[in-house]
């Protein structure tokens, strides 16, 4: 069946899995939910966890270089609710406004500047099954150190912007200094980099 | 209830699967996505020890937002490396930008 010119193959293949693997993802948990056997914070954790985890998959696996950025922002949201989650509403806010505003805004742009489109990119190296492989038994290794580890812990109340802002300059202020003045090199330095060097140009 | 074993747990596979990214790709900007997932796990590791065990000084919500604050400034900085190498030799492949002196 010819499809329609605007849903390419990436769209079509990529709804199909979404929808295989999404939707009884959801119902599963939905019911888990309405049955009682998951508390209602658990089930937005494990909708929260499957995001992050197809974000990630995402971002590290697709060919397409702009779908690999946006997929890093699929994972970031998730990362943002994570942090909803775990009582920082501060964290959860700076972290759209960095990730979702900031990193990828700079990411498709650096991507729309280096991609002529009659260039070929070259996405995965040769040495992607050691690298898998490698990856694979450094998740294993850290997932299994974490399972069975017991803590005396208890989820706390929420971290209040005051508290933040009262240990941050108070006890951190040297340490706030110092992440100013780098992110100030890093600016300056950014654009040193990245100019065009019209003297040499000229001279040349 | 909500352990915090499994936000050990997510944050060491978002870990690994960044670790992938890095190992795997090629093109220096997949490489910087692939950081930046794992900076994402390290905070999470953060945070979630920061809620469940230090919860009067909460630490590790600071060093998130110094985590962030450098994740930021590192993108920026290599972004404008990978701009500069593009425009000198019109690649952004990492195994081809392998000379430090050209």
């Amino acid at each position: 069946m010819p499809l329609p010119a605007q849903l390419d193959r990436t769209i079509v293949t990529g709804t199909i899995m979404a929808s295989a693997i999404g939707l009884p993802y959801i119902v599963v948990l939905s019911v888990l939910g309405l049955m009682g056997r998951i508390s209602g914070a658990e089930v937005v954790w494990w909708l929260l966890a499957g995001l992050i985890l197809v974000g990630a998959i995402g971002s590290v696996t697709s060919n397409n270089v702009v779908h690999a950025a946006l997929s890093l922002v699929v994972a970031a949201m998730g990362v943002a609710g994570m942090f909803l989650l775990l009582a920082s509403e501060f964290l959860a806010l700076v972290q759209v406004l960095v990730y979702g505003g900031g990193v990828a805004i700079l990411l498709l742009f650096a991507l729309m500047m280096t991609n002529a489109s009659d260039d070929p990119i070259v996405v995965d190296g040769s040495q992607k099954p050691f690298g898998f492989g490698v990856a694979l038994i450094m998740g294993i290794v850290m997932v299994s150190a974490t399972v069975g580890a017991s803590w005396d812990a208890t989820i706390t109340t929420v971290v209040s912007f005051r508290d933040i802002g009262t240990r941050l300059y108070r006890d951190y202020g040297v340490p706030f200094e110092v992440a100013s003045l780098v992110l100030l090199v890093a600016l300056v330095g950014a654009i040193a980099i990245a100019r065009r060097d019209t003297e040499e140009s000229d001279a040349a | 209830m909500i352990s915090l074993n499994h936000y050990l747990a997510l944050s060491g596979v978002l870990f690994a699967l960044g670790f992938y990214g890095v190992l795997v790709r090629r093109s220096a900007i997949l490489i910087l996505i692939a950081v930046e997932l794992m900076l994402a796990a390290v905070s999470i590791n953060f945070v979630a020890f920061a809620s469940y065990l230090d919860a009067k000084l909460f630490t590790g919500v600071i060093f998130a937002i110094f985590v962030i604050t450098i994740a930021a400034a590192e993108v920026g900085l290599a972004l404008g490396i990978v701009l500069r190498i593009y425009r000198e030799r019109s690649t952004a492949n990492v195994d081809e930008a392998s000379t430090l002196k050209w």
